[in-house]
């Protein structure tokens, strides 16, 4: 493994919502704790239930309530992703760890969803992450590096799925535009098209392909 | 404030045909009551502009509660509407029905993309002796579009190409289109390679100062609508003049069902059930217009039976629900190494394509061996991030850490999407009816859909394929995922463009068409329809500045006729 290889998370990964949210879950789960501000952790779902409702046909769009449903992710889970979304996504330079962003609480929202994608990622992400905490929760620095690269390695679906929800949740934010270069969502007086700069170089690629 | 009861004209629908008909009517000193089925719906206070997806659960992917992702304009609907269920045949090909339930309908969060139909359109069995022609020309509709390209705002403004079938608008209907974004550019010259002309979008979005209105501000994306009332919905640019009149009554929850008539066989008015209480209601004006959609405007009139009208209203031939279309869609997308790694630039435009391509092979069908032809609708650009973000990696690329950012960033804005719409011909296994079981939570009868593509239909799809790989070629990309080559597989699902248009058509004589020119119903002199329900074919042409200058003629005709006391 080599000396620059992404180092795991150390501290443990607290969920990113406020205790009003917290509660909410709460009544509605009934099996969770509530072990102090903003810090929340559940227990594994009663089995049998009917799932949750979504946030119908008519959510208010300007400013969106919180995702509605309960989260299932346990608190191992969600460490587990916290450390995986941190190997795939580590803070480099001024971009910040996925888990600065709040990926894990994502992916809890994400796979706790009542909705057909969703329900489909369920068993398969959980059950990674469950894999994972099992493999990477208790060891070293050095197990738990390891236990991270073979997952990578092996090109298995949980660690695509994974992957592609920790890039989608990153690249959807403020910090995730600047990383990948996204300028816009900005009010403009007027469109004056591509810079001279994208203009030379988009003629320089035509005239290599022939065009 | 609010006109009284009693009314001229009561409208049923808010979209595209709803909104002009009240626009022209109200303007012309009729009072109108305007029955919408779904809730009130205020743009300037509702659309999400500048929202980013972290503020949206699921950031902002599709769901079945919002099938076209978390902003998108349209409420309480989409493909399912809850409590209003529709069916589809069995042994029928795949029929989808996209429906809202909210004030001014689909204008709220469709494409913006406004092409006039051209003069071969019009008369398409003169043409080939394929489909049915119009009662009326290019020439009879011309005025009209230029009016409706001058009241809603339309980009496209450019020296005239000449193009077949693909019409100049005259000068001063049609405001400047953005410049060509890179990808725009960079497409272009495939295209031009292969000698098909590539030219400026017509969007109803408005790009120069215009009385009355503000400018596109060339960001947040059209399909959330317009807080600022810079593109074309019926919310923003005809309900406010209308209301402005002080002519128009507006309902929302009213979900027409029937149109009532008298001992004379006249249109007394129609009867709704409120969709919140469930009350039924019976309003009366001096004439009906159907402006519901061309699905709701069938049903509403298969459901106003009566002895004298047995299989429903204007069906004595057995024309209402017939000749249901839609354009076929075939979607092909590419990864283009030459755009990788391309300096930051904010390609958000004014949301709809600044430039497309122009169906091209009118004197070609012949060898093509596919009668009708499609125009190519391409998005691409350094879009707002989504959850689809990942497909720029491929499966097997196992990259983390620094390496992951930056092939994120390398090919972010290296892929081009290529869409083709295109002419569908009438055929006799489309159609919509009553399903002879299914009601609606109110106990009214529900449409039951058939479909069936043509052979012209999967031929043209299966060309768009091999078109748009040709161009990905040239341009020295690859296609993303797994090409189907086959049109039949390729081709969209009947609906699933959402311009089902169609079932209640117009013609020259009350034996094969339910409307005159005017949209005035054969059987019921003072009943209209102003919808894309009397449209006789469906070029690729995307529907709606057909069906806003329509209605406007159509509600012209109306209204004269209410002058002269001819209701």
């Amino acid at each position: 493994m080599s000396d620059d290889a992404p180092q795991p998370a150390q501290e443990p990964y607290v969920r990113k919502i406020d205790r009003r949210t917290a509660l909410t879950w709460v009544g509605v789960v009934g099996a969770a704790t509530v072990v102090g501000a903003g810090v929340v952790v559940y227990g594994p779902k009663v089995g049998g239930k009917a799932e949750p409702k979504g946030y119908g046909t008519d959510p208010k769009l300007v400013n969106p309530d919180k995702a509605p449903w309960p989260r299932l992710l346990s608190d191992e889970e969600l460490q587990a992703a916290a450390i995986l979304s941190d190997f795939i996504l580590p803070a480099s330079g001024t971009a910040p760890a996925a888990s600065a962003l709040g990926v894990p609480d994502f992916v809890d929202e994400w796979v706790s969803a009542p909705y057909p994608d969703q329900l489909k990622d369920r068993p398969l992400i959980r059950d990674g992450l469950k894999a994972l905490a099992k493999k990477a929760g208790k060891a070293d620095a050095a197990g738990r590096a390891a236990a991270l690269s073979d997952l990578a390695g092996s090109g298995s679906d949980f660690f695509r799925r994974f992957r592609a929800l920790t890039i989608g949740a990153y690249y959807t934010t403020e910090e995730g535009f600047k990383d990948i270069g996204y300028i816009g969502n900005i009010a403009r007086e007027a469109d004056e098209g591509p810079s001279a700069e994208v203009k030379a170089a988009i003629e320089a690629q035509l005239k290599k392909l022939g065009l | 404030m609010a006109a009284a009861e009693p009314y001229d004209v009561i409208i049923v629908g808010s979209g595209a045909g709803g909104g002009m008909s009240a626009y022209h009517l109200t303007k012309s000193g009729l009072k109108v009551l305007m029955l919408e089925a779904g809730r009130n719906y205020d743009p300037t206070t509702e659309t999400p502009m500048f929202n980013i997806p972290a503020q949206a659960p699921l950031r902002g992917a599709s769901t079945p509660d919002k099938p076209f992702g978390f902003y998108d304009a349209t409420v309480d609907g989409g493909w399912e509407v809850p409590n209003e269920p529709y069916t589809v045949a069995e042994g029928s090909e795949e029929f989808t029905w996209w429906r809202p339930r909210m004030l001014g309908g689909r204008t709220n969060h469709w494409g913006r993309i406004s092409l006039r139909f051209g003069p071969l359109d019009f008369k398409p069995r003169s043409r080939d002796g394929l489909g049915y022609d119009w009662p009326i020309t290019y020439d009879d509709l011309a005025p009209w579009y230029d009016k409706t390209e001058k009241l809603i705002g339309v980009t496209g403004a450019a020296p005239p190409r000449g193009l077949t079938n693909t019409p100049d608008s005259p000068p001063g209907c049609l405001m400047e289109s953005p410049p060509p974004r890179g990808f725009e550019m960079f497409y272009a010259r495939a295209f031009e390679a292969m000698g098909i002309p590539v030219v400026p979008m017509h969007g109803a979005v408005v790009t120069q100062k215009m009385e009355g209105r503000n400018t596109c501000v060339f960001a947040t994306p059209c399909g959330r609508g317009c807080s600022i009332g810079a593109n074309f919905q019926s919310t923003t640019v005809l309900l406010p003049p209308a209301m402005a009149t002080k002519n128009l009554t507006i309902t929302t929850n009213a979900l027409v069902y029937q149109v009532d008539l008298d001992a004379n066989g006249k249109a007394k008015g129609v009867s709704y059930v409120d969709r919140v209480t469930g009350e039924h209601h019976s309003v009366t004006a001096k004439a009906v217009v159907l402006a519901a959609g061309s699905g709701e405007t069938a049903r509403i009139l298969l459901n106003s039976k009566s002895s004298k009208f047995p299989d429903g209203l204007c069906n004595t031939h057995g024309m209402v629900g017939r000749y249901l279309m839609d354009s076929v869609g075939l979607n092909v997308t590419g990864q283009f190494p030459a755009l990788e790694g391309l300096p930051p630039t904010n390609d958000d435009g004014m949301s709809v394509e600044h430039t497309y391509v122009p169906w091209w092979g009118y004197d070609k069908h012949k060898e093509l061996g596919f009668p009708r032809g499609y125009h190519v609708e391409i998005g691409g650009g350094r879009g707002m991030p989504s959850m689809g973000l990942a497909r720029l990696m491929a499966d097997d690329e196992s990259s983390v850490g620094d390496a992951l950012r930056a092939k994120l960033r390398q090919r972010y804005g290296s892929i081009i999407s290529f869409n083709g719409r295109g002419e569908m011909i009438p055929n006799d296994d489309c159609y919509c009816e009553l399903d002879p079981k299914t009601k609606d939570k109110w106990g009214i009868p529900v449409l039951r859909f058939h479909w069936k593509w043509g052979e012209s239909e999967t031929k043209q799809a299966a060309h768009m394929v091999t078109t748009f790989l040709e161009v990905i070629d040239r341009l020295g990309g690859k296609p993303v995922g797994t090409v189907e080559r086959d049109g039949r597989k390729a081709i969209s699902k009947g609906g699933e463009m959402i311009h089902e248009v169609g079932t209640a058509r117009m013609g020259a004589s009350d034996a094969d068409s339910v409307v005159n020119q005017y949209g005035q119903t054969w059987a019921v002199p003072n009943l209209f329809v102003t919808d894309g329900a009397v449209l006789v074919s469906s070029p690729d042409k995307n529907p709606t500045l057909s069906i806003l200058a329509l209605a406007w003629r159509s509600s012209d005709h109306l209204a004269t006729l209410a002058k002269q006391g001819a209701l």
